[in-house]
């Protein structure tokens, strides 16, 4: 008897002390800068040709004016008459947008938005916009420099934006980067592209533009307007892209601020579910708010991306369904704009959507969508991304040594705790939390967005 | 005596771990108790307190005004400028754009013109309405001819369709069922309804109406017509209505054939992973192997092709405003369907709907979702089937007494084997694997499914009534 007892300890024993050291190597390798994937730098996206390709280097004004003829149709469009169905008996937006406000919305497009529409097209041209050929694909950015009379040190930014947003959403924060003001010794000089495949840029021809890629792009316009060396901001896709570039570029990145911090190694995956199960370990408490448990996470994600589950499988033919189909398009972004804001406006009639953007915000940035056709090439990035190969690039294993900052708006989906970003951002400096704000910041409180990251910037150059 | 205590806890502790999982395992796999039903909730519009059913039983013939379908042609003529599909991608990436609009062009130029035809053909099938729990039910209700009447048993048949499906997909399938074949000693009296929030029934005004009320009203809607006891049929959601009709009302079901055999029950999912490595413990055949073998790929498949069941499922009406605003998006999103169960070998050819369903058939059933606007009240099912007020039925752990038969179609989703079958279907009569067909089996091989429904017919045994 107490040799079996002796022997069975001694396996028990044997085992566990396996497991451990496994569990050590793994971790050792979980938290060991990644291997950074080698992309090619000059991929082209464009059409296929029958010569070898010549990139056109050339940076030119780009004039965004829309055709009448596209207004007209549109016009002809939201004057049909609605073919909705009523929502449920006691539903805000539960089941999705709720018919009675689409209708509404629709009938502000149609009667006031679109009939000022030269003035909302004025309003969009306010900043100097620009085409300029990358790889193929024809970038558009905005760019917005200081005044010459400014005194202050002028750093270059590349603010970028996501799914369902545009440029449209800095419109309010730029003039306060590019405007000296007490806050900050320093001012900004903008440039604010739209996402390959989304607004005015082109979308790839073949397969392949993830975000990694779509980062290797945005990193070479830089580099084509002469910025060598320049901060990132983004939140969205533009937080992941933004994050792609300064791991695959850090010669290139002065500094990196999202409002959508994340990491998708396996390690912060790993720590992400612990840190779920087990908030106290990684969360401290006077923000514990922002981190919900295990189960509101998993609720919230399977309640939030089906669009993103369809765009990532089925993109051409959500793409297909919503172009030029105004009021599918509408309902389908404007959703994103009620319940990402704040979830708790999915309980109301009118999704909240006025209490935080004006209709003309919100249609402005429909319009880039709309008068662009851009919306399939805007949700093929969701297939792109994430599917096994970009997957296996492992790019959020890659260490960023830049100086980083999170800034966490409440409202936000889903909070990652720093506890979970460590291993990805080597040199995080600056962590804030802001009890007011969702997934569009920029868009609905500028000014908080813009001290957060001047803030940032002070202490990224300290 | 110290390494005997430690051992002794290490025991306690294992086998505590192990009767933990035990009784957690015997606890999610244990059937339940079938639970009561109130089978007469008001489901029309206000509260109901003044309800007066109206039983009468209108005959309804398909009239669309000039108008809707010249304001359909409109609709189809303004240029599309859809994105071009990325190189040499089919229908990789959802339905091709090339594809959609040549669809466009034909539903447009051809399949509108012959329009008349088309409605000529929809009501050469006899349909009608009647109010049930406060909701107008279209159904087609094609009685046996006398002279097949004498000679065969006549059995009433509650025909049920899913998504994107319709009534038009039992077409070819009903004229059969009501013949005299020499394989056959019945022939049936096909009821085929339109689904609540589908075709040309009513839909829910508020929230709740799921496939477990749906079961009720069709079963209500067969005590109308007279049938206390009648086989119910169907695949897609037809399927799912039609179990748990045969769970809730077993008195009423004579016996339930399913295309579309699928038992989601954490028992059943264990049983699949271990079919999955143990075919050969399970399976009487190696012929049957590839509908169950390599699960891990074809739940990536499902997840694949899921991405409208996650969107129908939490945000229908963003959907279903984007689908019934648009002929071509309704066209390009249920196309996309019907092109893909065309099955592996097809499905990135541009021919295979003409090749496996015939492009008028899938027009004719586009059609029903377009003439009455069904995208929204459609989509909202799968939201009421995910909400947790249905799932806490667990009506699929719910045995029921019910004669099952089953047919499993090569491409459709993963089937259960007999093995899982039973433990929902104890009085599983019958069931066959076939190496072609998919989804849509009324529509692909209609005499297939007629085969087989009439052999499971057959081993039922049922009494002269």
């Amino acid at each position: 008897m107490p040799s079996a007892g002796v022997t069975a300890v001694r396996i028990l024993i044997g085992v566990l002390t396996a497991v451990v050291a496994v569990s050590i190597k793994n971790y050792r390798d979980l938290s060991a800068p990644g291997k950074r994937p080698d992309l090619d730098n000059n991929e082209y996206w464009g059409p296929k040709l029958k010569e070898p390709y010549k990139e056109n280097k050339a940076v030119l004004p780009y004039d965004i004016s829309v055709a009448p003829g596209l207004i007209a149709d549109l016009k002809t469009q939201l004057d049909r008459p609605l073919n909705l169905q009523e929502p449920l008996e006691g539903v805000g937006f539960e089941y999705g947008f709720n018919s009675q406000e689409l209708q509404k919305v629709v009938k502000y497009w149609r009667k006031s938005y679109l009939n000022k529409w030269n003035e909302r097209e004025a309003y969009l041209k306010q900043f100097d916009h620009f085409q300029t050929e990358v790889q193929g694909l024809k970038i558009h950015f905005i760019h917005a420099k200081p005044s010459k009379a400014e005194r202050k040190k002028v750093l270059p930014l590349l603010l970028l934006h996501g799914w369902p947003g545009s440029v449209r959403e800095f419109y309010d924060i730029i003039p306060l980067l590019t405007t000296g003001n007490d806050k900050s010794d320093y001012v900004f000089e903008v440039i604010a592209p739209s996402l390959p495949g989304y607004g005015w840029s082109q979308g790839a021809s073949r397969t392949g533009l993830g975000a990694a890629q779509a980062s290797v792009v945005l990193r070479n316009l830089m580099l084509r307007l002469g910025f060598n060396k320049f901060l990132i901001q983004g939140g969205d896709w533009g937080s992941i892209i933004g994050s792609n570039l300064a791991s695959l570029f850090p010669e290139n990145v002065l500094g990196y601020h999202s409002n959508m911090c994340g990491n998708n190694s396996p390690l912060g995956n790993i720590r992400l579910l612990l840190s779920s199960i087990v908030p106290s370990f990684y969360i401290d408490s006077q923000h514990a708010h922002f981190y919900k448990g295990v189960g509101h996470v998993f609720r919230s994600i399977m309640e939030e991306m089906g669009y993103a589950h369809i765009q990532a499988t089925k993109p051409d033919t959500i793409g297909s369904a919503l172009a030029q189909n105004p009021v599918g398009l509408a309902a389908y972004i404007l959703e994103k704009f009620s319940t990402w804001t704040n979830e708790e406006y999915k309980t109301l009639k009118d999704g909240g959507l006025t209490k935080r953007f004006t209709y003309d915000q919100l249609l402005d940035n429909i319009m880039v969508y709309y008068v662009t056709n851009s919306i399939t090439t805007s949700v093929r990035l969701y297939a792109e991304t994430m599917n096994p190969t970009q997957m296996g690039l492992n790019i959020d294993s890659v260490h960023i040594h830049a100086p980083v900052g999170c800034a966490h708006f409440l409202h936000e989906l889903m909070h990652v705790p720093d506890s979970v970003l460590a291993n990805k951002f080597q040199n995080r400096i600056q962590t804030t939390h802001y009890n007011e704000g969702g997934h569009f910041p920029a868009f609905e409180v500028p000014q908080q967005l813009y001290d957060d990251f001047v803030t940032f910037v002070k202490k990224a150059f300290a | 005596m110290k390494c005997l205590t430690v051992f002794a806890v290490i025991v306690a502790i294992f086998g505590a771990i192990v009767g933990y999982g035990y009784l957690v395992f015997t606890d999610l796999t244990r059937p339940l108790p079938k639970p009561d039903y109130k089978d007469d909730t008001y489901w029309g519009r206000g509260d109901g307190k003044n309800y007066a059913p109206d039983e009468k039983i209108y005959d309804f013939v398909l009239d669309v005004p000039q108008a809707e379908i010249d304001d359909l042609r409109q609709q189809l003529n303004r240029t599309l400028k859809l994105a071009e599909p990325l190189d040499g991608i089919a229908f990789e990436y959802g339905f091709n754009a090339y594809a959609l609009q040549q669809f466009v062009d034909y539903w447009r130029d051809k399949y509108l013109t012959k329009w008349d035809e088309r409605q000529a053909y929809f009501n050469e099938l006899k349909q009608y309405k009647t109010e049930i729990q406060g909701l107008n039910i279209h159904f087609i209700h094609e009685r046996v001819e006398e002279e097949v009447a004498e000679k065969k048993q006549v059995v009433p048949l509650l025909l049920l369709h899913g998504w994107p499906g319709s009534v038009r997909e039992f077409y070819d399938f009903i004229p059969m069922l009501r013949k005299e074949t020499n394989i056959s000693d019945y022939a049936f009296e096909v009821v085929a309804p339109s689904l609540v929030g589908f075709g040309w029934s009513d839909a829910a005004t508020r929230p709740g109406f799921n496939a477990a009320e749906m079961a009720t009203v069709m079963r209500n809607l067969m005590l109308r017509l007279g049938h206390k006891k009648f086989l119910v049929q169907g695949g897609d959601w037809g399927s799912i209505i039609g179990s748990n009709l045969a769970t809730l009302y077993p008195d009423n079901v004579l016996g339930y054939h399913s295309n579309m055999c699928i038992l989601s029950t954490p028992l059943s999912i264990l049983k699949s992973i271990y079919i999955n490595y143990y075919p050969e413990k399970v399976l009487i055949t190696r012929m049957f192997y590839d509908h169950h073998v390599g699960i891990w790929d074809k739940y990536k498949q499902l997840i694949e092709e899921s991405g409208y069941y996650h969107i129908q499922a939490t945000k229908p009406d963003t959907i279903g405003a984007a689908l019934d605003s648009s002929p071509v998006a309704l066209a390009g999103y249920i196309l996309e369907k019907f092109q893909t169960c065309t099955g592996p070998a097809l499905n990135q050819d541009f021919g295979a709907m003409v090749t496996v369903y015939g492009l008028e058939a899938v027009l004719d059933n586009l059609m029903v979702y377009y003439l009455n606007s069904a995208a929204t009240t459609a989509g909202r099912f799968y939201a009421e089937n995910s909400a947790k007020a249905y799932r806490d039925l667990q009506l699929d752990r719910v045995q029921t007494p019910v004669p099952m038969g089953c047919a499993r179609f090569r491409n459709d989703l993963p089937p259960a084997s007999d093995w899982q079958l039973r433990d929902k279907f104890p009085n599983l009569k019958h069931s066959m694997y076939f190496q072609h067909g998919g989804h849509f089996a009324a529509m692909e091989m209609p005499s297939m499914l007629y085969n087989d429904f009439t052999t499971f017919v057959q081993k039922i045994g049922l009494n002269d009534e």
